[in-house]
C-alpha cells in the first residue's frame, strides 16, 4: 500500500469464473458450462473516498465486491486492504472490512441492541470498546430512540440504518456496500445516503456497487465502469464524464464495447 | 468468545419467545392429552369379576391377584389351580379369563418364565394387560420372562404392536422438534442474508457450525424430552394398563434411553442444518428434510422386524438408536450395544459438523445462484 498517495484498496488482475448449470445456461442462453464473471479487474481505492462500481446487471460488480469482502477466492490475480491479502490473510481483511449487502433482511425477533452486540462479538470486538461504539453510532444515526425495539416492529428505513451500523460495529477502515439502494423507497435510500455521506466524513473508505447513475455523481469521489466483468473506464469522477452526464458517458463508453445494442 | 456468542444467540432466539417456547413443549402435552383420551375410550377401566386358571406358581398368581385386587377398580379375581390342558379349554371355551402357566419349580428369577393366555374377549384382553404389568414389574427387577399367548392372534398383535410402537414414535417425535428448530435458524439465516453478514466477520467456520449445532440439540432434546415424556406416561393409559408398569423400568434403562435420546438429537439436527445449508431457502430445505425424514422413517420401520439383525446395527444411525430403545423397553438392557450405538452417533454428529464447516467454506453452495 502506498502511504503517501492514501491507496487502501489495490486491486490486481482479478479473475474470477463460475460454473454454470444447465438451468442457468438456458437462462442465459449460451451453451458455455463456465462464465467469466470478473476478467482480469485492476484499480486502486484511496483513503476518506467513495468509489463506486458501475454496470449493468452481470458485470461483475457483486462478484468483484464478494472478493474483497473474502466471501469468496479469485481464480487469478489478488487484492489488497490495508495492504492484506485477500488471498493469503483473509482474516485480516476481515477485521478492516465492513461488509453489507441490500439482500440482508435481519432477524425480526432480536432488537438493535442486540445485534449490536452479536456482530461485535463475532468481530471480537471487546466489552468496552463495543459499548463506546455503540453509544457513538447509534447517537450519531439516531438508533438510540428504538435500540430495544424488535427489528420486526421498526420501519424499513429504521431496519436499514441498523444494517448500516451494525457492518461498522467493528470501525473499519474499508466499508463495501453492494447495492446499498437497491429496492428501497426514497425515504429509505436517502438514509443510506446520507449514512454513505456520513463515513466518508468519519475519514472511512467505502467501496459501493450500483447502476444507479444519481448515486454515483452524488456520492463517489472515483468510479470503475465495469462491463462484461471488465474494467471499461476507472478513475476520479469529473475525468471520466468529461464535462459530460454520467448517465450519457456510461452509454457512450458501453457503446463501444458492445455495439449499438440497445 | 465468538462461539459463547453464537450459541447464545440460538439460545436467545428460543427462549425470549414464549410462541417458540409453546411450540417446543405443545407436542409432549397435546400427545399425552389425545393418547390419554384414546386410551380412555378404548380402555375403559371396568369392573370384572376375573376367573383365571393357574398351573404352579400359586404364590406370585397370589401377588398378582392381590395387586389387580387393590388397583382401585373393583374387579375381583378367582384362582383355580388346574392342569394347563384344562386351563387352556377354559379359556378356549370362554370359561375363564385366562390361563397363568407357571415354570416348574417357578422362582422370579432369570430362567424362569410365566405363560398368560387369554382369549379375545373384553375382560380377558383386560386382565391380560393388568396382569402383563404386574409381572412385567416383578420381571424387570429379577429377569424372568413374561410370556403371552393369546388364543385371538390378532387382538394380541395389535397390543403388542402398540407396545412395539414406542421406539417408533420417539424417533417420530425427536424428527419433528429437530426439523421445528433448525429450518429456520440454518435456512433462514441463509435467505436472509444474515449468514453472508456473518461469514463476512473473522468468526471460524467450525464456530459457525457449532454455534448452530449445539444450542439447536438443547432446543431440540427440550422438544423430544417433551414428546417422550408425553408418549411414556399416556401410553399405559393407551394399552389399558396404570403408570405402575413405569415403575417396572430401572434407573439403567430410563439412563440408556436418555443417552440414546440425546445422542439421537445432535444427529439429527446436523443432517437436517446440512441440507438447510445446502438449500437456498427454507422452501428448499422442506424439501430435502422431507428425504431425510422417509429415511428415518423406513429405518425405524426396518427396525421393528430387525431383532434378528448382527452387531453391525449399531453402526447404522436411526436403526441403532430405535433397536436398542425397544429392547430395552421389551426389558433387556444392552448396555454395550446401546453405549456404542451412542458413540457411533456423535463420531456421525462429529462428521456432519465437519461438513457443515466445509459447506459453509464453499462459494458454491453459500453464493451460487
Amino acid at each position: 500500500m502506498d502511504l503517501f498517495t492514501g491507496e487502501i484498496v489495490r486491486v490486481e488482475n482479478l479473475r474470477k469464473t463460475f460454473t454454470l448449470s444447465r438451468k442457468q445456461q438456458r437462462a442465459e442462453k449460451t451453451s458455455l458450462s463456465r462464465k467469466v464473471a470478473v476478467d482480469g479487474l485492476s484499480f486502486s481505492a484511496y483513503r476518506g473516498e467513495i468509489y463506486g462500481l458501475l454496470g449493468p446487471n452481470g458485470a461483475g460488480k457483486t462478484t468483484t465486491l464478494r472478493i474483497l469482502s473474502t466471501l469468496i477466492k479469485p481464480d487469478e490475480g489478488d487484492a489488497f486492504i490495508l495492504g492484506h491479502s485477500v488471498r493469503k490473510e483473509p482474516q485480516a481483511v476481515r477485521d478492516c472490512v465492513g461488509f453489507l449487502t441490500s439482500e440482508l433482511k435481519l432477524e425480526g425477533f432480536f432488537t438493535p441492541d442486540y445485534l449490536f452486540d452479536f456482530f461485535g462479538a463475532m468481530h471480537g470486538v471487546d466489552k468496552e470498546t463495543l459499548a463506546g461504539r455503540k453509544r457513538e453510532l447509534f447517537s450519531r444515526f439516531g438508533i438510540d430512540a428504538f435500540s430495544q425495539v424488535k427489528i420486526a416492529d421498526l420501519s424499513t428505513g429504521m431496519k436499514q440504518k441498523v444494517s448500516l451500523v451494525i457492518s461498522i460495529v467493528h470501525d473499519p477502515d474499508v466499508v463495501i456496500f453492494d447495492e446499498p439502494t437497491n429496492g428501497l423507497d426514497v425515504l429509505t435510500a436517502k438514509v443510506v445516503t446520507d449514512f454513505l455521506g456520513e463515513l466518508k466524513r468519519m475519514g472511512k473508505s467505502v467501496l459501493l456497487s450500483t447502476h444507479i447513475f444519481s448515486l454515483v455523481e452524488k456520492l463517489c469521489d472515483r468510479v470503475g465502469i465495469l462491463i462484461d466483468g471488465k474494467m471499461a473506464e476507472d478513475g476520479p469522477l469529473d475525468a471520466i464524464c468529461g464535462g459530460k452526464s454520467l448517465e450519457e458517458r456510461f452509454f457512450e463508453i458501453y457503446r463501444g464495447i458492445k455495439g449499438d445494442v440497445l | 468468545m465468538k462461539l459463547a456468542a453464537l450459541i447464545k444467540k440460538e439460545f436467545h432466539r428460543f427462549f425470549r419467545d414464549p410462541r417458540l417456547i409453546v411450540t417446543i413443549l405443545l407436542p409432549g402435552i397435546v400427545i399425552f392429552l389425545l393418547y390419554n383420551i384414546i386410551g380412555s375410550f378404548v380402555n375403559t377401566q371396568e369392573k370384572y369379576d376375573y376367573k383365571v386358571y393357574v398351573t404352579g406358581g400359586a404364590e406370585y398368581a397370589g401377588i398378582v391377584k392381590d395387586a389387580i385386587e387393590a388397583d382401585g377398580s373393583g374387579s375381583t379375581v378367582e384362582l383355580i389351580f388346574a392342569s394347563e390342558e384344562e386351563g387352556k379349554a377354559a379359556v378356549q371355551k370362554g370359561e375363564a379369563s385366562a390361563l397363568l402357566v407357571f415354570s416348574e419349580n417357578f422362582t422370579p428369577a432369570a430362567g424362569n418364565s410365566v405363560q398368560i393366555w387369554y382369549g379375545g374377549s373384553e375382560e380377558s384382553l383386560s386382565f391380560y394387560t393388568v396382569a402383563s404389568a404386574v409381572l412385567q414389574g416383578i420381571a424387570q427387577a429379577t429377569t424372568f420372562s413374561v410370556e403371552p399367548h393369546s388364543f385371538e392372534p390378532e387382538e394380541n398383535f395389535a397390543k403388542q404392536f402398540i407396545a412395539n410402537l414406542l421406539p417408533f414414535l420417539v424417533v417420530t417425535f425427536v424428527f419433528s422438534a429437530c426439523m421445528s428448530v433448525t429450518l429456520e435458524s440454518v435456512a433462514g439465516e441463509k435467505e436472509r442474508g444474515t449468514l453472508a453478514t456473518i461469514l463476512a466477520t473473522s468468526v471460524k467456520r467450525s464456530h459457525i457450525a457449532l454455534g448452530k449445532i449445539l444450542p439447536l440439540s438443547c432446543v431440540a432434546a427440550i422438544g423430544a424430552a417433551s414428546s417422550f415424556l408425553g408418549v411414556v406416561f399416556s401410553l399405559p393409559k393407551l394399552m389399558g394398563a396404570d403408570l405402575s408398569v413405569l415403575g417396572g423400568y430401572g434407573f439403567g434403562s430410563y439412563a440408556l434411553l436418555f443417552l440414546l435420546i440425546l445422542s439421537f438429537v445432535p444427529l439429527i439436527v446436523s443432517a437436517i442444518a446440512s441440507v438447510s445449508t445446502l438449500a437456498r431457502t427454507v422452501k428448499e430445505a422442506s424439501g430435502y428434510t422431507g428425504v431425510i425424514m422417509i429415511a428415518v422413517m423406513v429405518l425405524s420401520i426396518v427396525s421393528l422386524a430387525a431383532a434378528s439383525l448382527g452387531d453391525w446395527v449399531i453402526a447404522v444411525p436411526v436403526l441403532n438408536a430405535v433397536l436398542f430403545m425397544g429392547k430395552i423397553l421389551g426389558g433387556e438392557l444392552p448396555v454395550w450395544q446401546s453405549l456404542l450405538s451412542v458413540g457411533a452417533n456423535l463420531i456421525y454428529t462429529a462428521l456432519l459438523v465437519w461438513l457443515i464447516a466445509k459447506m459453509l467454506s464453499s462459494e458454491r453452495i453459500m453464493f451460487g445462484k
